[in-house]
């Protein structure tokens, strides 16, 4: 499930991620959508935007991983600072990857986020 | 910007900056030259509200950010709202790479409000350009990335100077 208020990174997104094993099970344009819809898609992997209109992306990851321990989220933002990574390890985050993203550098976040 | 960057290391993080994110985010390849710009323009803009009180403008021709846009939307054509749209996405990204590599050069940590669109050319009130750097892709047409100080700084500076 992609989670991102960026029209140009749910392309990007669904580039990067045709041929490969995973597949856009749902986008959700904001953390509240992504909170609601959490429950109904059940996605084996969510990718989360932290900036995004209304609540941001590290409180909705919160709030889906006190609903769901076992979410397996992926933080990805262009703000790739020391204590946005710290917050996101905290709430439970499986990784952080930074815009604009590579293919290789996404699946293999991916990866270790599913094992 | 506010920092210990010298303006030659600044200006090589926005160069690297905005290649890399252009080329992946757009498929095109921009280089440093001295294009001048058309008459039909497009400017984006960001002011930054904490680490630096500076701001960031990119003026292009418009021709640019269409095929940009229809680039990275994979559309044939692309409408006014999606080059604005593409713009905005694209300058977002492209501050938030510079502030990235701004933090690890200074260790400040930066922060911008959204950014806004403006058909034509746009200079921020109270502040003056510091340096610009134009581009052309290889349809010749061009972007000019310009990084604005306050106006009472750069009249201190050129003072002292």
């Amino acid at each position: 499930m992609v989670v991102d208020d960026s029209r140009l990174v749910r392309v990007q997104m669904e580039d990067v991620l045709k041929g490969t094993d995973y597949e856009v099970a749902a986008h959700c344009r904001s953390g509240e959508e992504a909170i609601e819809r959490y429950a109904e898609v059940r996605p084996d992997l969510v990718t989360m935007d932290i900036i995004m209109q209304g609540m941001d992306g590290l409180d909705a990851a919160e709030i889906i991983l006190k609903k769901n321990p076992d979410a397996r989220i992926v933080m990805i933002s262009s703000l790739a600072y020391e204590d946005t990574f710290e917050r996101a390890k905290e709430i439970g985050a499986k990784g952080f990857v930074d815009k604009p993203f590579h293919q290789e550098q996404l699946l293999k976040v991916f990866e270790e986020a599913l094992t | 910007m506010n920092t210990a960057a010298t303006k030659e290391e600044l200006e090589q993080i926005l160069d690297q900056a905005l290649q890399d994110v252009t080329e992946r985010t757009a498929g095109v390849r921009l280089h440093q030259g001295d294009q001048p710009l058309g008459e039909d323009l497009c400017t984006v803009h960001i002011t930054f509200d904490k680490g630096f009180d500076t701001s960031l403008t990119l003026c292009a021709d418009t021709s640019l950010l269409a095929r940009m846009a229809r680039n990275s939307f994979h559309e044939n054509a692309v409408t006014p709202e999606d080059v604005e749209e593409f713009s905005k996405e694209y300058f977002n990204v492209l501050c938030g790479k510079i502030v990235g590599a701004m933090f690890q050069a200074t260790q400040v940590s930066a922060h911008f409000g959204t950014p806004v669109f403006y058909h034509g050319r746009y200079e921020p009130e109270g502040q003056e350009a510091q340096f610009i750097l134009t581009y052309s892709d290889e349809q010749r047409a061009g972007a000019q990335l310009i990084h604005h100080v306050p106006s009472t700084r750069k009249d201190k500076a050129d003072a002292a100077g």
